[in-house]
């Protein structure tokens, strides 16, 4: 076993990240929270989508998936449902979880599968050049939308909390320590975790901007009750203001692998069936 | 008089029962002993429309449907036009009606008896459904079967339910004693007494099932799919293997999803496999692509039905082909094998889920609705499989190496292609599975020099698994006149054919895989034969006749093509050897 730590995670890669990007602090608060729940290397495989977030593949090390726009969520699925033992986690941008791949993050919310995903919610398409984002706001002006954006932003947080997913909560690049705090919660919490990370992106969303974010983003009060699925919709339908912290969290529900009969004692992959009998099978062609 | 085979069809609405009672059927024909072909035709739809369900017997044979019948059941007069074709003096038809009008079908040669199935079915208090179980008693007496070995069938069939059981047998018995009445007085003539040879030793299964047998037996352990016809059987059959068998199975929320969810399982370790029709495998095209460049393994069956778009839903079709083979984009290798017959199904499964594990690629098995969703005797597999892992790490066991930090590379450039890999929970053999083109360790890349070696690296594998691949199967006369090339199941019709006298001439060449291409192999058996060659397939433009012609150095190659939903058949096929001519629904370039 390799217990993680710092050196262990470091990359020979340099990230290509824009100088003030929000990802620099989003790939430290992932690294932080890993440490701190002293996991060993083996036993956390990250899925990355594509996009500037993606690219974080290869910016740590890691068991990785780099796959395709829009679908590691379904990947991260695949692999928790194979080996249920791994923390695994999926990275994506706001284009990919909640454009390309929104179908399957409601997927990932219904069935409550144990999977955290953190999305690197800049509002813009990035890397392909800053076109507008289903975050970003109705009269965007972009490359791809030079006439203002028409429609209005997507409300899917709002979508999470009503679909089943267990664990919603959103955080702040610029706010490095609650950061930690999320992904180590949503890591922690067995059943689907979304955890929503507002960041600037310096070079395509100048509306959004550090300045802009200190006045728009605020703490979640301390008697809020993230077990009240309600108060969390109503928290979620003002798009203005953007409260940080755990938003909902449903303890009462199951993990999607927990519901499985064949995985309740081993997980799949140690279930390798070196010997099989097909008596069973053919039965009924008998 | 004993007789040593049957051609029987049951024909009625959707949702009125036929499909069941004809596997029942087809099962007490296969406890007597016998080969049997149990074929299906039905619109996409549930309730209403013309289907049927067809069982050809033989003692020899039968590895296909038949033209011709000697029995016809039907539940509703309209229906009878349906079948003129395949109705000859020798043949009967019961009509499930109290009287019945010849003198309505002038062009009808046939004897038509009335039986009210139905009546027979109240008359002993069970569900009017159960009509179907009194045209298989009325079968059972006419064809000479056993009572007691159909009875056993029906009653299994309906385990479940105790009470519909013995309804059913009463029902079986009653309608087997008033056919043996109607014998006595003359009012049916009996077809002789159908052989029971005693040795019932093979099992009746569908193209779906013997595939999913196969991954079953190879170790799969991991299937996702969105429901599509004619794919649906194999995502049934598997869910139902997972109370007994270490396997997961998912309805994923579409196919890009389920495909996903398999490249995820795979990547962690276990074998997977998804399936869809055309156009759910169009969805999955890209994540295909994925496969082939982060070298997961990956089976999919494309189970083919008549396209384009949605097509004829419920038809079959080999026009998937040029898709299969150019699914994907760049250029990656990939396997795709293309089963005859259920037993190939089986057989070619198991290899498909090795192959993609050894070689770390995509493998597709191409099958198509018509033999999917056959149910066809085959002789019982070995029961006790066994199962090792291909090219991994420690052979694919969690946890310690005996590898230092830092010293494995997932794509480690080796002679062959083929890079050991590891999988999450094995210490100290991190790596990233990357759909960028990627760099040993898996970080990615985009240099020329590194760009080459990958491609190449990929490339190196097709030397070895050539050896792997399943080669062309030549059946018929060593001297023959005339050749017939087939891929798929149409070579299931192709045995049948070569059974008739006027096929003495003939020989068959089966491709159980197209991609990589047979192409000395075919060209070996081509070799010094002075024949015309005829390249056979479900599509209107002779996709594999062109890949035969891009792939091998053959001269002039003909084309039989069929692209109206419908299989190839035997009687049709003796036809155009005999006077070198083929009905209208046929092409021939």
């Amino acid at each position: 076993m390799t217990e993680i730590n710092l050196a262990n995670l470091m990359s020979p890669v340099a990230p290509t990240w824009c100088p003030g990007c929000g990802n620099f602090s989003i790939l430290t608060a992932l690294k932080q929270a890993l440490i701190e729940l002293k996991l060993n290397m083996e036993d956390v495989v990250i899925v990355f989508g594509i996009g500037c977030s993606g690219n974080t593949a290869d910016f740590i090390k890691c068991y990785g998936l780099h796959g395709l726009h829009g679908r590691g969520m379904a990947n991260a699925i695949g692999i928790k449902l194979a080996n249920h033992r791994q923390k695994v986690i999926m990275i994506g941008g706001d284009g990919d979880v909640y454009g390309e791949g929104l179908n399957h993050l409601v997927a990932a919310c219904r069935g409550n599968h144990d999977v955290t995903a953190v999305v690197f919610n800049n509002h813009r398409y990035s890397l392909t050049t800053g076109q507008s984002s289903p975050t970003s706001n109705k009269g965007t002006i972009s490359k791809s939308t030079p006439q203002g954006l028409i429609e209005d932003p997507i409300g899917v947080l709002s979508i999470a909390v009503s679909n089943g997913a267990g664990f919603v909560a959103r955080a702040y690049a610029g706010k490095l320590k609650q950061m930690v705090e999320m992904i180590k919660a949503g890591i922690l919490y067995e059943g689907f975790s979304l955890i929503d990370v507002q960041q600037p992106c310096p070079t395509f969303n100048k509306e959004q901007d550090y300045a802009w974010y200190q006045q728009n983003v605020f703490d979640l009060p301390v008697d809020y009750d993230p077990s009240n699925q309600g108060q969390a919709l109503m928290t979620l339908l003002d798009k203005d203001k953007l409260g940080l912290g755990i938003l909902y969290q449903n303890n009462a529900r199951k993990a999607y692998h927990d519901e499985i009969p064949q995985l309740s004692e081993k997980t799949l992959i140690e279930q390798f069936p070196k010997e099989i009998n097909l008596s069973k099978a053919i039965s009924e062609f008998i | 008089m004993d007789l040593e085979s049957l051609n029987w069809k049951i024909a009625a609405k959707a949702g009125e029962g036929v499909m069941s009672s004809a596997k029942l059927f087809a099962k007490a024909c296969k406890r007597q002993g016998l080969s049997v072909f149990n074929y299906y035709e039905y619109p996409s739809l549930i309730k209403g429309g013309l289907q049927s369900g067809l069982v050809s017997a033989a003692l020899q044979g039968a590895t296909c449907q038949r033209r011709h019948l000697d029995l016809l059941i039907i539940f509703h007069e309209k229906f009878i036009n349906d079948h003129l074709a395949e109705l000859d003096e020798n043949s009967l038809v019961i009509i499930n009606a109290n009287a019945f009008d010849a003198s309505k079908y002038p062009e009808l040669k046939t004897k038509v008896v009335a039986i009210n199935l139905t009546k027979i079915a109240r008359d002993q208090g069970a569900n009017p459904l159960a009509s179907n179980i009194a045209a298989i008693g009325l079968s059972a007496c006419l064809f000479g079967m056993d009572l007691g070995i159909m009875g056993r069938v029906a009653v299994e069939e309906f385990a479940k339910n105790k009470e519909a059981a013995e309804k059913n047998l009463l029902v079986l018995q009653a309608a087997f004693k008033l056919a043996q009445q109607m014998v006595d007085d003359s009012s049916l003539t009996p077809f002789g007494n159908l052989i029971n040879t005693g040795v019932d030793e093979q099992i009746l299964v569908s193209g779906n099932e013997a595939i999913g047998l196969g991954a079953l037996a190879a170790g799969l352990q991991f299937y996702s799919a969105y429901p599509m016809t004619p794919a649906t059987g194999l995502l049934h059959f598997l869910a139902e293997q997972q109370n007994d068998y270490p396997i997961v199975v998912k309805h994923a929320e579409d196919e890009i999803a389920a495909i996903n969810h398999a490249l995820g399982a795979s990547f962690a370790g276990v074998r997977a496999m998804t399936g869809s029709s055309g156009g759910g495998f169009a969805l999955m095209v890209e994540a295909l692509s994925f496969a082939g460049v982060a070298e997961i393994p990956l089976v999919v069956l494309e189970a083919v039905r008549q396209g384009p778009a949605t097509g004829l839903p419920t038809w079959t079709s080999q026009g998937d082909l040029n898709f299969i083979l150019g699914a994907g984009h760049g250029d990656f290798l990939r396997v795709i094998l293309t089963p005859g017959d259920v037993q190939e199904h089986f057989v070619l499964s198991k290899l498909a889920v090795e192959l993609a594990e050894k070689y770390q690629l995509p493998v597709l098995i191409m099958s198509d609705k018509y033999i999917l969703e056959t149910n066809q005797t085959m002789p019982k597999m070995l029961l006790k499989q066994e199962n090792k892992r291909f090219s991994m790490l420690n052979d694919g066991q969690l946890g310690e190496t005996g590898l230092t930090e830092g010293e494995y590379l997932r794509y480690k450039y080796s002679e062959n292609g083929i890079s050991p890999r590891s999988i999450p929970g094995q210490v100290n053999a991190l790596q990233l599975s990357n759909s960028y083109e990627h760099d040993e360790y898996g970080f990615a890349i985009e240099d020329a020099i590194t760009t080459k070696k990958m491609v190449d690296k990929r490339a190196a594998k097709l030397e070895a698994l050539q050896k792997d691949l399943p080669k062309p199967l030549y059946l018929g006369s060593k001297n023959p006149e005339k050749i017939l090339i087939s891929f798929g199941s149409t070579i299931n019709v192709l045995r049948d054919l070569l059974l008739d006298e006027a096929a003495a001439k003939t020989a068959v060449i089966h491709l159980p895989c197209v991609c990589p291409f047979p192409a000395l192999e075919l060209e070996g058996l081509l070799e010094g034969k002075n024949a015309e060659v005829f390249v056979l397939e479900g599509n209107a433009t002779g996709q594999l006749a062109a890949l035969i012609k891009r792939e091998t150095n053959l001269p002039k190659l003909r084309s039989i093509l069929r692209y109206d939903g419908r299989p190839f058949y035997s009687e049709e096929l003796v036809e155009f050897l005999k006077n070198q001519q083929l009905n209208e629904q046929y092409r021939l370039i």
